[in-house]
């Protein structure tokens, strides 16, 4: 099982490419965002991944476990903590997101974002 | 030595925001909370000592075999420089948060929770010497400039701010995604740690992976900082937020974007092409900022462009890399905080008397409110550079450091931008309060809020003070530059 | 053996969300993909981040699509 972390990895950078096409090229907003949700977590799980070791056990020290052993087999837990951050910031910049979006259907009565975020001042603008 | 100071920069108008978000009902009490406290912002720098403190009091311990120093704590950096922004981070947040408490009967808590919050995530990005703290403040500080705009009540915020967040969502990952590529070659997020692994070689400056967290990390900035191709964008944003949050939201630009970039050139100053990409990008900045300033109709547009333009003179100072150029970028930068602040709180005042902010259909405002023009006839000199104020110190300097660095077709650039400044200024405070006015135009609420006139009075005794004496920030900013930078 | 097939899961259940044209089902199958990345992160000992992402990614996450869907609309157009 040593290929368990090149296969994440390239997981990982499939699922970013993947939400970085639909941020970019789907019109839908809501698929939008979904797609902003899966960078996120291809990046959470890229950072995991560096911190995986193979044959390693989970970094949470048991007593009587022994020490030097703990720290050669141990998984590198720095990675884990950022994750644990970079995963709240990511549910909440999508809650944000969720909620403009629910304001501007109202005023638009349409998901796309092509009609929804066009850049209306310019016509303005031009028109008077 | 610890400390205790540092750590209350960040935590108090923290604690605040929460306090005031909490006990949304109580409007008197928490008006009288929020002055106190930003009293207290500007204060504490003030009196608190240089230092270093390292959260949780872990200290940095030597690796026994290799004699190599980590630190395993999250760690905050308190310095001159630092000292000087802090401060004028806390002048502007007072004076945003007075204006605010004396414009609106009922004070918002949410509203207040949004400044403080976007005070205190500045202040940790100036202090921090953690790349993933810095990561984490940037994202608090991108939702907070979000929620500033989405709370304005202008027309066409809310499509500005999902804009903005929508680029922020998928420029954060990225920069995370170099912040990864960092933790995966050094094995560390402290920046002290990470220079130490690069200037012992245990990484190749030129491997693959350093370079794409380089290339990643200066993606996330050119969003933080707005720099193009996010220059419309920011500009956007400063134009749908009311004005005196814009005052604060372009201190937070600015702050954001030398905080990362000093920490980017601590880390990458030994990429080859580094210095020459954000040279780059600054000189496209000053060049689009200022064509873009010249079409625009709207001033609070055009302030926004020319704001965007500033910033291309700060990359510029710091992208050159010696002593005096980092000097004259960060008092460059210093002073575009207080002068742009000074005429986003004036056209504000304008907006607030007419209600109107199209420049064709404004004219002869002089006679209304002489105070406010002279105010701002004095902050559009200080930003094209005019002695003696601040502006025209800290450009010359920048004028110098390039010519000295044998480069000067930068000078010429600049001296061309800032004559073109100039142009914009004269030509809108001409359409503004010089020519006689428009039959159309009401000028609804005549009497001006006495904290507006206050506001720009402090604001403008700094540009005076700063342009008079330069050698009360140049000199501190310069030991700071020689002793940690280079 | 688990791990690759989780892969699979996180890979083809963003894609079909993607491609869904009823966005309450692109909500299910985001969870989905959420709860995988969860187990993967088990797998890949990370216990206390795997509970974080089982909560935000397989539960908030696809409520707040679902939220969003109710408050405007169900198709994509």
């Amino acid at each position: 099982m040593a290929y368990t972390q090149l296969a994440v990895l390239l997981t990982s950078g499939l699922l970013v490419i993947i939400g970085l096409f639909a941020a970019i090229f789907i019109d839908n907003i809501i698929k939008k965002v979904i797609g902003i949700s899966f960078i996120e977590e291809g990046v959470n799980l890229f950072i995991i991944a560096i911190g995986y070791k193979t044959g390693g056990v989970v970094p949470i020290l048991i007593p009587g476990m022994d020490k030097s052993w703990f720290a050669t087999n141990a998984a590198y837990p720095l990675p884990f903590g950022l994750v644990l951050s970079s995963i709240v910031i990511g549910a909440s910049s999508l809650a944000v997101m969720f909620a403009i979006v629910m304001v501007l259907y109202k005023k638009y009565g349409t998901l796309k974002t092509s009609v929804m975020l066009a850049d209306h001042s310019h016509g303005s603008v031009n028109d008077e | 030595m610890m400390n205790e100071w540092i750590p209350l920069m960040v935590v108090i108008p923290m604690l605040c925001a929460v306090i005031v978000s909490a006990f949304n009902k109580w409007s008197k009490p928490i008006k009288i909370l929020v002055v106190i406290v930003a009293i207290c912002i500007p204060i504490i720098p003030l009196i608190a000592q240089y230092g270093i403190h390292y959260f949780g009091g872990y200290a940095p311990m030597i690796d026994t075999v290799t004699g190599i120093l980590y630190h395993p704590s999250i760690t905050y950096i308190f310095n001159i420089l630092q000292k000087i922004f802090i401060f004028v981070l806390g002048i502007v947040t007072f004076l945003v948060v007075f204006i605010y408490v004396n414009k609106y009967k009922k004070a918002s808590g949410q509203y207040l929770f949004l400044i403080f919050m976007g005070t205190s995530s500045a202040t940790a990005l100036l202090l921090t010497d953690d790349i993933f703290n810095m990561f984490v403040f940037f994202e608090i500080l991108a939702l907070v400039q979000v929620g500033i705009v989405a709370a304005s009540r202008l027309e066409g915020n809310f499509e500005m701010a999902l804009r903005y967040l929508i680029l922020g969502a998928i420029g954060s990952p990225i920069m995370l995604l170099g912040i990864g590529f960092l933790l995966a070659t050094t094995g560390s997020v402290n920046i002290t740690d990470i220079v130490s692994a690069i200037q012992n070689a245990t990484i190749s400056v030129k491997s693959p992976i350093f370079l794409m967290s380089c290339g990643l990390i200066f993606f996330g900035w050119l969003y933080a900082s707005g720099l193009p191709p996010f220059h419309t964008i920011k500009s956007g944003i400063y134009s749908k937020a009311e004005p005196h949050a814009a005052a604060l939201l372009q201190c937070f630009t600015v702050i954001s974007m030398i905080s990362i970039l000093l920490i980017m050139y601590r880390i990458f100053h030994v990429v080859e092409f580094f210095e020459l990409l954000v040279v780059i990008f600054s000189a496209i900045a000053m060049i689009l900022g200022i064509t873009l300033a010249l079409t625009q109709t709207d001033f609070r547009r055009m302030i926004g462009f020319l704001a965007v333009g500033e910033l291309g003179f700060i990359g510029l100072g710091i992208g050159l890399y010696t002593q005096f150029a980092i000097t004259a970028g960060l008092f460059q930068a210093l002073n575009e905080m207080i002068i742009t602040a000074l005429l986003f709180l004036g056209f504000g005042a304008i907006v607030y008397t007419t209600g109107e902010t199209d420049t064709r259909k404004l004219g002869g405002l002089l006679q209304y409110h002489p105070k406010v023009g002279l105010m701002i006839l004095l902050g559009g000199l200080a930003m094209a550079g005019v002695p003696p104020l601040n502006g025209f110190r800290s450009k010359l300097m920048l004028i110098q450091a390039s010519l000295s660095c044998g480069y000067p077709e930068l000078s010429l650039l600049a001296i061309i931008v800032s004559i073109a400044t100039f142009v914009v200024f004269v030509k809108m405070f001409y359409t503004i309060f010089l020519r006689p006015k428009p039959k159309e135009l009401e000028i609804s609420k005549n009497d001006l809020p006495r904290s507006m006139i206050f506001a720009m009075g402090i604001l403008l005794i700094m540009i005076v003070v700063i342009g008079i004496c330069p050698n009360i920030v140049t000199y501190g900013i310069s030991q700071y530059v020689g002793g940690i930078l280079l | 053996m688990l791990e690759f097939i989780l892969m699979f899961i996180i890979i083809v259940s963003a894609i079909l969300a993607l491609i869904q044209s009823d966005l309450l089902k692109a909500a299910i199958l985001t969870g989905f993909s959420g709860g995988a990345i969860a187990v993967l992160f088990q797998i890949l000992l990370a216990p206390d981040v795997a509970l974080t992402q089982a909560i935000v990614s397989a539960a908030i996450v696809p409520v707040f699509i679902a939220l969003a869907v109710k408050k405007t609309r169900r198709d994509d157009n």
